[in-house]
């Protein structure tokens, strides 16, 4: 799976632009370089509104490329239109059609159909067989290229070549880092309530390229990806106590991780990758352990009679979030990686769970439960600026995309039916069903894959 | 039989009873149709002060609440001079040619505050005088010299804050006007003078204004463009400024863009980013602006009267207070 990618330099200028340019400097000389007084206007309010954008169909380098140019554009759409920061505009409007993208467009035509940004792509198959993916961001009303890039890949890759485009566009507007090259890997479900078959599975970020890791025969549960490697480790209990595994998305391999008596649970990696904190079940009690993976040494952190669980590293890997009971409902404590003393972040009404640390560092995630209800939430790592951002019959499983803006978590209806995954961002605002074959729970966001 | 006897009873206090209950329905009937009437006729009556207020009252009501907590009598200041000039106007109409003359010292009393950027378009005056067209600038002309004088004493008279003083300034600029009177005696110079009072209540308001603003605030420069003209800017901006959801540290992305406008109203020159930041979030917040900036061409809400004020301005950016919390 590999894409090379280089810089497309920007267009050269064309007459008329340098014109413009040069009556801008001519103008620029004739006001005094200090001005004395300037009138100076604070603009302190602005609209916090979806950046109206065109993305065009790809034009295709072959004929024989036609189709997959129109399958990126409609795959950035995708991306741009879910993440709730961008407005695609409808293609029935627009007045240009692109032909050749290395001549600028003409910025009337999108300025008339208000677009603020417009993507221009080309996608042309080599004759080594590979693809080539180029494409151009335009701001329309500066009439200015932002960003160009251009791709080599496999054919089949068509779609990480979409998502990648996508982040870069997203990271150039937003200034932020994109999440669309990314996948999620969760817990398929299938069956009657009674009897379910759960199955681990791997997908896009945006339900695409669904493939099935297990087959179901042993159930699984809270799978967490590695922050630097193509592996995942999860719990899965058969015939004897719950264990905590490894398992590698590119081959296919699983280990056990440790052998411990008793349940092993709540695995989650460090962000080195190098180690897997997680639960282990002491009698009534369970208290956290780490343990390095490549000396399979196990190291104790908490010792207490209470239930300690659902540990999560904070990025730089200094302190771990969890869950513990030891103050009698289930809150939230933090406490240095190496164990210690631990501090109780959480005391609003009801008790929190599945902490987990977003990769920006900024917040923490976390279920709460109460009143009847199950709520996705956010609070900053001291304890402060609880956010509620959804509530219901039961939701649960926070994840943070890879950028730390948007969360995906699992909500299960009431009734016969099953549950299903949804991303909303960390502001609250545009929830977002994840399509899925099945039904679908606990899911965990890869980090970038590039 | 007893029954019969209470029928028959019943019989006769059912009449009045009747009678009695048919007037009342009758009565309060009549007083529902007519209450309920009233209401109707009311409401329309209430939508009439809605077209009476204007942007530039509303603005300048804004804007004197905005400064007011912490200087009372400054706003207070603002309104009074606002309404001597109205007068001043109307009397000149009514006495005719001397009150030309006031006039044209009125405006320079005012126009103090604008010293060096009324003093430069001296040149422009020549062209003016040839084009009655450009009615704006022979009123600057005639206010040049009596600046000097006024000037100080509309600084000391702003210091004070008394408008009683303010009269007596004007009548310190009537007597350099005189000399002017003997223009008067030309009719084609009288037409002018006519022309130019047009002119003069913008000029007024605009001088007005500067005056309030040199008392109320420590921004002398600003204070010549009216409130209005800014509002109405920043309207268009906020309008055209687009934004994310969930913003983080937005004290980060404040964007300061320099524009300088041609007297068209459009950018003479590409804007300009003059605040400094290096990280792609300052730089999407940046683009952001500059679109807002671009987008808001042709600026109509700008005066021609006070070009010297907008063509070269800094707005800034702040989207601090929309993502508080």
């Amino acid at each position: 799976m590999s894409v090379t990618f280089d810089r497309l330099p920007p267009l050269p200028l064309t007459r008329r632009d340098a014109l413009l340019g040069g009556a801008g400097a001519a103008a620029s000389l004739l006001v005094p370089a200090g001005a004395l007084a300037q009138t100076r206007l604070q603009v302190t309010e602005g609209n916090v509104a979806p950046l109206v954008i065109a993305v065009p169909n790809f034009v295709a380098g072959t004929p024989a490329d036609a189709e997959v140019g129109a399958n990126v554009s409609q795959v950035i759409t995708n991306n741009l239109k879910r993440s709730g920061l961008f407005a695609p505009i409808d293609p029935a409007a627009f007045i240009e059609r692109i032909s050749n993208i290395d001549v600028a467009p003409q910025f009337a035509n999108w300025r008339t159909i208000n677009a603020q940004a417009l993507v221009t792509g080309r996608m042309t198959r080599q004759g080594d067989g590979r693809l080539k993916a180029e494409f151009r961001l335009w701001d329309v009303p500066a009439g200015q290229q932002l960003t160009g890039q251009q791709y080599f890949t496999s054919p089949e890759y068509w779609r990480r070549i979409a998502h990648i485009i996508s982040d870069q566009i997203y990271e150039r507007l937003t200034g932020e880092k994109g999440y669309f090259d990314s996948r999620v890997v969760y817990v398929d479900e299938s069956g009657p309530k009674d009897r379910r078959i759960k199955r681990l599975a791997i997908m896009d970020q945006d339900g695409a390229n669904v493939r099935y890791l297990t087959r179901g025969a042993d159930i699984v549960l809270t799978p967490r990806f590695s922050p630097t490697t193509q592996e995942i480790t999860y719990m899965e209990f058969g015939q004897g106590d719950p264990r905590v595994y490894l398992f590698n998305v590119e081959t296919g391999q699983r280990e056990i991780v440790g052998n411990f008596p008793g349940m092993s649970f709540a695995p989650r990696f460090s962000p080195d990758g190098q180690r897997v904190i997680m639960s282990l079940q002491q009698g009534g009690n369970s208290n956290l352990f780490v343990m390095d993976l490549r000396s399979k040494s196990a190291t104790r952190l908490t010792d207490t009679p209470a239930i300690d669980t659902s540990p999560s590293y904070s990025p730089d890997g200094q302190r771990i979030c969890f869950e513990s009971d030891r103050g009698g409902r289930p809150q939230i404590y933090i406490m240095p990686a190496s164990g210690g003393g631990a501090q109780r972040i959480s005391f609003g009404e009801g008790s929190y769970s599945t902490p987990v640390w977003s990769p920006r560092g900024d917040y923490i995630a976390f279920t709460k439960q109460g009143g009847g209800q199950f709520a996705i939430g956010i609070m900053k790592p001291d304890g402060s600026g609880e956010r509620i951002l959804t509530s219901g019959y039961h939701n649960e499983g926070p994840t943070f995309a890879p950028n730390g803006r948007v969360l995906m978590f699992f909500r299960d209806p009431p009734g016969n039916s099953g549950p299903s995954l949804y991303t909303v961002d960390i502001s609250g605002r545009n929830e977002q069903k994840v399509p899925t074959p099945g039904f679908a729970s606990d899911p965990a966001w890869s980090p970038l894959l590039s | 039989m007893n029954l019969a006897k209470v029928w028959d009873k019943l019989k006769q206090v059912d009449r009045s009873m009747f009678a009695s209950i048919f007037l009342h329905v009758l009565v309060i009937g009549w007083g529902l149709v007519t209450f309920a009437t009233r209401p109707l006729e009311a409401t329309p009556v209430e939508s009439m002060p809605v077209d009476i207020i204007s942007a530039d009252q509303l603005s300048k009501i804004t804007a004197g609440i905005k400064t007011g907590q912490k200087e009372n009598p400054k706003p207070l200041v603002e309104k009074v001079a606002e309404a001597k000039p109205i007068d001043e106007a109307v009397g000149k109409v009514a006495e005719k040619k001397p009150p030309v003359q006031t006039a044209a010292s009125e405006p320079e009393t005012p126009k103090p505050v604008e010293k060096p950027a009324e003093k430069k378009p001296d040149p422009p005056k020549q062209v003016a005088e040839e084009k009655p067209k450009d009615e704006p600038k022979p009123l600057e002309k005639k206010e040049p010299p009596p600046k000097v004088d006024p000037i100080a004493e509309a600084l000391k008279k702003d210091e004070s804050k008394k408008p009683p003083p303010k009269p007596q300034a004007k009548a310190a600029p009537p007597p350099p006007p005189k000399p002017k009177q003997d223009y008067k005696f030309d009719q084609s110079k009288i037409t002018a003078l006519l022309d130019k009072r047009e002119p003069t209540r913008q000029a007024a308001t605009g001088t007005q204004l500067n005056s309030q603003a040199s008392l109320g605030t420590s921004r002398g420069n600003s204070v010549t463009l009216s409130q209005s003209e800014l509002d109405a800017l920043r309207a268009r901006l906020t309008k055209l400024w687009n934004l994310q959801a969930g913003t983080e540290k937005p004290e980060e992305l404040i964007v300061d863009i320099r524009i300088r406008l041609t007297p068209e109203k459009r950018l003479a020159a590409p804007p300009e980013i003059v605040s400094r930041g290096t990280s792609p979030r300052y730089q999407a917040a940046a683009d952001a602006a500059l679109r807002a900036v671009l987008q808001a061409q042709p600026f109509d809400m700008l005066q021609p009267a006070t070009y010297e004020q907008w063509k070269d301005m800094i707005v800034t950016f702040d989207p601090r207070q929309m993502f508080q919390g």
